[in-house]
């Protein structure tokens, strides 16, 4: 038994070991077959996010701790810590994005001290150079009609609140700031002469109040024990009969209780009296602010003047000027400027060291210091972006003269004969050649160097144009997400804005075009913009105003002899107009539906040339859900969307045609209901003819407004009341086994008389979506995924093949489709922004690249995140890490030995031979 | 005595003790070499069928793929309808084997011109198709024969559209 022992014993552990190796294997082949993430070294590669916080409403410099910082209080509810230096997000905290995360106050003392929501409100201070929280209490006001007025600073380590009664009292409480503990009860101040124009200049509130043309300015220090009204008419400071009645407060925070009166004088509060400054307010429009620097308050003023540019003028409350902190910048157009706050210190040379933060109308922000250099930007209107689209870029210049060579029309324009040919030909060999020794030398050089605007050989290269809220357009380079250009239209709204790609930049002598269609942010009217993508300058129609408010527009499918796609709106009187005008004769079957929102009204119309000019004529309506529903979305298919495959092949090798109308459009709607509390009705529609071609009803939910439509699918999510769950239900359509048309026909709606199939099927997602899309690639070859952004900041890929409706069905033999199971699987590793957490996330939007596997991703939101997916695989580049090093010493290897032995070959042949 | 004994001995037994000098000259023939057998074999060989057995050696080429079919759909039994390296390997071989065997009936059958040279021609012409549809019955089925519709599905024409549409929730 021993000797049996010792001879198996080696064995039996090589035997584990060989198991141990065994199991290690298991993993890393599962780990292959299961991961579509990223390696950890390809973290940045293809992605970048942007991390934005929104219009600053409040800011202040945190100068005391060591890492200097300033910390922004945004319109977007968002508490950030900027770094000094780059401007870059330190640490942020995204709030509710409804009134619940409302910032009223923001103050920096060594700790950060916010209050936001409305009444209720939250009091919470935070580490400033961390951002955790400290402490937190939380505040309801009895009164919740005038809580909208209430007031709020930090006095003496107190909280103060004010809540003014307009025309009787101002009730006035104290808390203490860390503790919440209110001081003693809540002083009432009688006050009967407040109304909704007063102003708050801590701790002083003042009003107009009076009869006209005898008004008295009165001011009063709400936390002084002893009421002391300050009261002076108003003739004192100003001219009664220009007087339009407007106060405002000073901008910033300096403390220095200050104000400005009919946009001329600045009257500042000292000593319980009124100070008129010396110095009158430059600029109506442009922004004041006081400044309490060693040598006493200093007025600040910024504002953009038509000639000077943006400008900035300091003066001490005597009236003389700080030559130091005068700059005037002709080249920064910063509309309606505003100084969020400035700091200014004495260095040890007695010099002003200012740091001030400037944001403008169009949402930017500037850190400038003293002189005027512009020490970093950042774009926040970034953070609100209503509508995307990229842009291919232009080939090379050597890439054009090429093609144009070779173009038959152009050529035969251009050369008359052979010897004009060929003299070009050498000469773009020529250049070729100088292009390739370039290359070769500058290698090292142009690493550092932007990438030039021109198509790389996959395609991947794109340039996206992003629409933003404030009405600012940027030109962003896909690949490193840097800004190339910006427009900023002040008077575009951009609600329900559309972008067109009206010329590509595939034809070489026309430049690229896209065209904008928003509204005019007063009137309403229709607004165009036309830019080149590519340096984004207006191009063709440039800024139109329109002087009708527009219903719908679209452009036509066919381009003209300039390859430029017509632009056809329908404005509110169902004319249409035509831009260029000349295309209108192209206008062909061509159909327009126009849903109204609030009444569920879909009214169709065709767009016909009548010879002299295209008009609209209404060709149907279609009144969903009777009266009582509303519209929640609207989605049709990408007009240039190719479908590959026509139909599914079915395991029993039949194929189940898919119904491809490109006309078909989903429209979701939602209403009450008697007995189900809310339905939501999903309705395909076809927009050419009004035909109803499926629909659905979903008892006791509430819609969404995020769903895909494409080929002969679509799913759309909404929200289960009864579970209280989102779930997202897909409807595939398909034409059964036998095909209604010829393979290559048309498909005509007019012309189709049958229904198609409908298999439907709902899924529960265990997430709460906030964006869907689709992935897009150039031929469809490739397979489709829905992008699903969750409210989480995840970016998370699932598979059609999951959402598929024909799942679960009647099984057959060998079906590939997965069971039927009731929830969506949302694997961690099937997100595409790994820990890079997505604030916020609102549109995804995907578009194709030069590869046909490979589609391109930019989410939006608070932040931008932009990556590439391949849904299939990149089954046509080489993978990431392939090693050329290997292949190209194995190649040389493997050419070395064949004439190696070859020659041994013949030697041995020649012996044998002499044998 | 020994006369006798020399007549009488076995075919494979070896004297070496012989008396008799006079025999030396002469060679013994070698262990199991027979004089009379040999004379006997060519006699027969030479004269009676040396162009039947041509003919039945060509009618067993000519048999050949018949003979191979029982054989064949052994192997097509065991192979499996699976579509993996070998089961393709072997129908790979089933059809390119009878194929390759057409090619080459005339090289096959140059020797021979005779009465039947036809019918020999006929019937391996007809055992290679034998074997030839029993591989395509095989591909079909595996299901590698591009029989339906669906196998043609990739190849076809896009669908193109008539009506054009623009459009979506009003502007104003």
């Amino acid at each position: 038994m021993g000797l049996l022992s010792i001879y198996f014993k080696p064995n039996f552990l090589g035997l584990l070991k060989c198991l141990n190796n065994l199991n290690w294997f298991i993993v890393f082949f599962s780990l292959i077959n299961l991961s579509v993430c990223i390696y950890e070294d390809q973290i940045g590669k293809f992605d970048w996010r942007q991390t934005y916080v929104g219009r600053i409403k409040y800011s202040q410099f945190d100068t005391v701790s060591t890492a200097k910082k300033i910390i922004v209080a945004t319109e977007e509810n968002v508490l950030a810590a900027l770094n000094l230096k780059t401007g870059q997000v330190v640490w942020r905290h995204v709030f509710e994005s409804a009134s619940a995360g409302n910032i009223q106050l923001l103050h920096v003392s060594d700790k950060v001290v916010t209050v936001t929501g409305s009444n209720p409100y939250l009091v919470r201070g935070w580490d400033s150079s961390t951002g955790v929280l400290i402490w937190e209490w939380s505040l309801t006001l009895q009164n919740d009609d005038q809580a909208d007025f209430s007031e709020w600073w930090v006095q003496n380590n107190m909280l103060v609140h004010m809540l003014p009664m307009f025309g009787s009292h101002i009730e006035v409480s104290m808390y203490h700031l860390m503790t919440g503990q209110n001081r003693g009860a809540t002083a009432k101040l009688p006050a009967s002469w407040t109304n909704d124009g007063c102003v708050l200049a801590p701790p002083y509130y003042t009003c107009v109040s009076g009869e006209m043309k005898s008004q008295q300015l009165l001011s009063l220090d709400v936390t002084s024990n002893a009421v002391q009204l300050i009261s002076r008419p108003l003739a004192e400071f100003v001219d009664l009969n220009s007087y339009d009645g407007s106060l405002r407060p000073v901008d910033g925070n300096s403390g220095l209780p200050a104000f400005i009166v009919d946009d001329k004088r600045i009257v500042m509060i000292k000593h319980n009296e009124f100070e008129v400054l010396k110095t009158a307010v430059f600029d109506p429009t442009g922004s004041v602010t006081l400044l309490d620097i060693a040598n006493g308050p200093v007025v600040l003023q910024a504002w953009l003047d038509d000639t000077q540019g943006f400008s900035i003028q300091a003066n001490s409350v005597s009236g003389a000027e700080l030559p130091e902190l005068r700059m005037a910048d002709r080249d920064l157009k910063l509309p309606d400027p505003e100084i969020s706050s400035a700091v200014c210190t004495k260095s040890a040379r007695e010099q002003l060291v200012c740091r001030i933060l400037v944001t403008g109308g169009d949402d930017s922000v500037h850190l400038m210091q003293q002189g005027g250099r512009v020490l970093w930007s950042r774009e926040e209107a970034l953070a609100n972006v209503v509508a995307v689209e990229f842009v291919e870029l232009p080939v090379s210049d050597l890439d054009a003269a090429i093609e144009s060579e070779f173009d038959q029309k152009e050529a035969a324009k251009m050369y008359s004969s052979i010897w004009a040919a060929f003299s070009r030909r050498l000469q773009t060999q020529f250049q070729q050649l100088q292009t390739l020794v370039n290359s070769v030398q500058g290698e090292g050089a142009a690493q550092h160097q932007p990438l030039a605007l021109v198509r790389d050989y996959f395609g991947l290269h794109k340039l996206i144009v992003l629409i933003t809220d404030v009405g600012k357009i940027f030109g962003m380079d896909n690949l490193s997400g840097a800004i190339l250009w910006q427009y900023y239209e002040p008077s575009l709204d951009t609600e329900g804005a559309v972008v067109f790609t009206r010329r590509t930049a595939r034809h070489p002598p026309h430049d690229a075009y896209i065209t904008i269609v928003g509204k005019h942010e007063e009137t309403g009217n229709g607004l165009i913009i036309s830019l080149n993508p590519i340096t984004g300058t207006l191009i063709g129609e440039r800024l139109l105003k329109l002087d009708v408010q527009l219903l719908q527009c679209t452009i036509l499918h066919r381009p003209d002899n300039e390859k430029l796609h017509a632009l056809i709106l329908l404005d509110k009187d169902e004319n249409v107009q035509v831009f260029p005008q000349s295309a209108a004769p192209l206008v062909e079957n061509m159909f327009m539906y126009v849903a109204d929102r609030s009444t569920a009204r879909v009214q169709g119309y065709a767009i016909v040339y009548n010879g002299q000019s295209a008009i609209a004529v209404r060709t149907w309506l279609v009144r969903l859900g009777g009266g009582s529903q509303r519209i929640v979305l609207v989605q049709g298919k990408s007009a240039t969307e190719r479908v590959h495959s026509p139909g599914r092949v079915l395991p029993d090798r039949a194929v189940l045609y898919k119904y491809l109308n490109p006309n078909l459009v989903l429209v979701l709607t939602e209403g009450p209901d008697p007995l189900h509390k809310d339905v939501v009705v999903a309705t395909c529609l076809d927009a050419a003819s009004g035909a109803i071609v499926a629909s659905q009803i979903h008892r006791r939910a509430r819609a969404l407004p995020l769903a895909v439509h494409s080929e002969n699918y679509l799913a759309y999510l909404y929200y289960n009341d009864k579970h209280r769950r989102t779930e997202i239900a897909t409807m595939e359509l398909y034409e059964g086994k036998q095909r209604w048309t010829q393979a290559g026909a048309a498909f005509s709606s007019l012309a189709t008389e049958r229904a198609p199939g409908v298999e439907r099927q709902a899924f529960i997602v265990p997430a709460a979506p906030a964006a869907a899309a689709l992935t897009a690639t150039e031929r469809s070859l490739t397979d489709k995924h829905v992008l699903l952004a969750l409210t989480s900041g995840a970016i998370v890929e699932v598979p059609w093949i999951y959402l598929e409706a024909r799942r679960g069905g009647i099984s057959e033999e060998g079906v590939v489709l997965p069971a039927y199971a009731p929830e969506l699987p949302l694997p961690g590793d099937a997100r595409l922004n790994y820990n890079l957490t997505v604030a916020r996330p609102e549109r995804i939007y995907a578009a194709p690249s030069g590869l046909e596997s490979t589609s391109l991703v930019l989410t939006t939101g608070l932040d931008l995140f932009y990556t590439r997916v391949a849904p299939s695989k990149t089954f046509d580049v080489l993978k990431d890490d392939f090693d050329y090093y290997l292949i190209t010493i194995v190649l040389a290897g493997l050419i070395l030995a064949t004439y190696s032995t070859k020659y041994f070959a013949s030697r041995k042949m020649l012996k044998l031979a002499w044998k | 005595m020994s006369q006798v004994k020399s007549n009488k001995k076995f075919k494979w037994a070896l004297d070496f003790n012989q008396k008799t000098r006079t025999q030396t000259t002469e060679l013994p023939s070698p262990p199991g070499y027979s004089q009379s057998t040999n004379a006997s074999y060519t006699e027969t060989s030479r004269d009676t069928d040396s162009n039947l057995l041509l003919i039945k050696k060509l009618w067993d080429v000519a048999l050949g793929p018949l003979k191979q079919v029982p054989m064949n759909l052994f192997i097509m039994y065991m192979a499996g309808n699976s579509i993996s390296i070998f089961p393709i390997m072997m129908v790979g071989m089933l059809i390119v084997r009878p194929v390759k065997a057409l090619f080459a009936t005339q090289s096959t059958f140059k020797m021979v011109e005779g009465t039947q040279a036809t019918g020999q021609k006929f019937v391996y012409f007809i055992g290679n198709i034998v074997n030839i549809l029993l591989a395509l019955y095989k591909c079909q089925s595996m299901g590698l024969l591009p029989t339906h519709s669906s196998d043609w599905l990739a190849f076809e024409e896009p669908q193109t559209r008539v009506e054009h549409i623009g459009g979506g929730l009003s502007l104003i």
